[in-house]
């Protein structure tokens, strides 16, 4: 493309045509974080039951923190790795809504170092994962995100119901549903529009 | 009554940046060139061209070592944009 004088007919051709170039779906190539997350959880998740079950000793929960000690350094290494040519307004939906998830989760997290009775940790954080997950499937109009978002915010409160320490067994395995598989079908997605040149 | 062009969006590769702009937070050089299909040293003057116009804004910077230019469309940028838009309409409407 050069300097070219242009006619009224080609300057709006060209004004609909860079716009459709800007309708990308590359949003939906995060499925990296999401394996990321959902893995960490559900080893630190296996690691403190079994732990806490074969030796009973409380002191085992000091692993949760496992969790963002790999998951947040893990992570900007995959934003980094991945390169961000354009920022759409969903993109900077999304990470808006991720960046105030991890921290309310941190501070959560960090909560429970003052007063660990003072709430269901394992329910609100499943809860609010799920919340981030369901506003990022809405956001990006990517159905099977949705759909786990809001069965593992429906499956949260299975938490409250789940004596003891088997709530621990209980929220790893929502990792799977919530995190773990949404994150192989987005990976998936996102090599499809790779393929494709960007666009769906 | 046909309305005058703003001459600095009437140019192919000018008009195509800015479209690209008009509908992304922010874009860098590499991904402005690749969807205009120009040359880096013709984008690069008319980027200029525009940031000196106050139609967009340029930050130069790096990702790790490597050198990045992102550009992102102004308020008045997109005011432009709307006026050309406008503008052009002018031409089409009986």
């Amino acid at each position: 493309m050069e300097e070219k004088n242009l006619t009224q007919q080609e300057s709006l051709e060209l004004i609909s045509k860079m716009i459709k170039e800007t309708r990308t779906n590359m949003e939906r190539d995060g499925g990296g974080i999401y394996l990321l997350w959902g893995y960490v959880w559900l080893i630190v998740a296996a690691a403190v039951y079994l732990l806490t079950l074969k030796t009973g000793d409380y002191r085992v929960q000091w692993l949760w923190f496992a969790i963002p000690l790999v998951g947040y350094p893990g992570m900007f290494i995959l934003l980094r790795k991945r390169e961000k040519r354009a920022i759409t307004f969903v993109g900077r939906v999304i990470g808006s809504v991720w960046i105030t998830i991890g921290i309310a989760a941190g501070l959560l997290s960090l909560y429970m170092l003052v007063n660990h009775l003072a709430f269901p940790i394992l329910f609100v954080m499943a809860l609010l994962i799920n919340i981030g997950v369901a506003i990022s499937g809405l956001v990006i109009r990517f159905t099977p995100i949705t759909i786990a978002g809001f069965i593992g915010i429906l499956l949260s409160f299975v938490l409250l119901m789940v004596p003891g320490i088997h709530q621990i067994a209980v929220f790893g395995a929502f990792s799977i549903i919530m995190l773990i598989i949404p994150g192989h079908i987005l990976a998936a997605a996102g090599q499809r529009i790779k393929k494709a040149g960007n666009h769906v | 009554m046909f309305k005058e062009l703003d001459p600095l969006l009437h140019s192919q590769l000018r008009l195509a940046v800015i479209s690209l702009l008009v509908s992304l937070e922010e874009a860098d050089f590499v991904f402005l060139r690749e969807k205009t299909n120009s040359t880096a040293g013709n984008l690069s003057v008319q980027l200029d061209k525009l940031g000196e116009a106050g139609y967009i804004e340029i930050e130069k910077g790096y990702s790790g070592k490597r050198p990045r230019t992102t550009c992102h469309i102004t308020e008045h940028g997109r005011q432009a944009f709307e006026n050309y838009v406008e503008a052009l309409k002018t031409y089409f409407t009986p």
